[in-house]
């Protein structure tokens, strides 16, 4: 792998256009490169949510029944 | 709740909270480091499709010595921990799949690429899938427990193959950095390793509370018995 600062880039380049186009593809990359990450997490945070909704769903109906059979137990 | 489940808890949040400052932390340093020469700044998402992929490969891997361990011993607690950790596992290996579709659209000019490597991991996904699905698709627990394992074991077969697919044929997806010849500069490959550790800790936090949710899950069954019983 070969890693560079942007500022050598520029100075590598020739004319004025490889700049426009150099600047566009680091402009690209950047934003898919921000998709990527944004992706990522919003499919990991759904999941998580998911896991919440199903866990107090759980609590609820365990609470419940647990109730239900108490009052059955009573009378 | 009694004393010991609540310090559970708290190591657990404070485990997932700790994940989570990890990732942040590394996502301000990743956003200094300089661009990769040729790809540029979209070479930076490395940092997380591959510790994704550790997480989902990983959790494939305790899938298989779960379900091997309840066909076994026929102790449902492994059976517990064989969904929760599919489940995890099946969420990072979407994000890693999306992740790498993304860098392919940069880098190949397409979105996805049906090479050994990226068509075994979406079967991957695809099985994994049929998994959880088979497990609502059974009503008998230890006949679903059954299944579902056998269906695990038959599942990670595809595994290796997806490891290894970039070795053994010819792909569109590129040799890993390491295992590849390449290198990291030491600030990026100490960057690198904090991440996978912190999707570690990530994947294991969420592991755990599905595993409970499980628990949680059989005790409900068994008190709807006990209420039809009544």
């Amino acid at each position: 792998m070969h890693f560079s600062s942007v500022p050598i880039l520029f100075a590598q380049m020739t004319t004025p256009d490889d700049i426009v186009r150099e600047a566009a593809r680091l402009q690209r990359n950047y934003e898919f490169l921000s998709y990527g990450l944004t992706v990522a997490w919003v499919i990991l945070v759904i999941y998580v949510l998911m896991m919440v909704s199903r866990e107090r769903k759980l609590k609820r109906e365990i609470a419940h029944l647990k109730a239900m059979l108490a009052d059955r137990q009573k009378s | 709740m009694n004393e010991k489940s609540g310090w559970g808890n708290n190591v657990l949040y404070l485990l997932g909270v700790a994940a989570i400052v990890i990732l942040i932390r590394d996502i301000n340093v990743i956003a200094r480091l300089p661009n990769e020469a040729q790809q540029g700044a979209i070479f930076k998402i490395i940092f997380f499709h591959v510790p994704v992929a550790f997480v989902a490969m990983t959790a494939a891997a305790v899938a298989l010595v779960a379900s091997v361990l309840f066909l076994i011993t026929r102790n449902f607690r492994y059976d517990a921990l064989a969904v929760a950790v599919t489940e995890v596992g099946l969420a990072f290996l979407a994000a890693n799949l999306v992740t790498g579709s993304i860098w392919g659209h940069v880098i190949w000019g397409e979105w996805w690429a049906w090479d050994a490597r990226l068509t075994s991991a979406l079967v991957c996904w695809i099985l994994y899938a049929a998994y959880l699905m088979l497990r609502r698709a059974v009503e008998e627990p230890t006949q679903r427990a059954t299944f579902a394992a056998v269906w695990s074991i038959f599942s990670f077969i595809d595994v290796p193959i997806v490891i290894f697919s970039i070795k053994w044929w010819r792909t569109q997806h590129p040799q890993p950095v390491f295992w590849g010849g390449g290198s990291f500069p030491r600030d990026w490959l100490v960057i690198w390793l904090w991440n996978i550790l912190a999707m570690m800790l990530l994947g294991a936090v969420m592991t755990v509370v599905r595993l409970r949710q499980e628990n949680d899950q059989r005790e409900l069954d068994s008190l709807r018995r006990t209420a039809h019983a009544m």
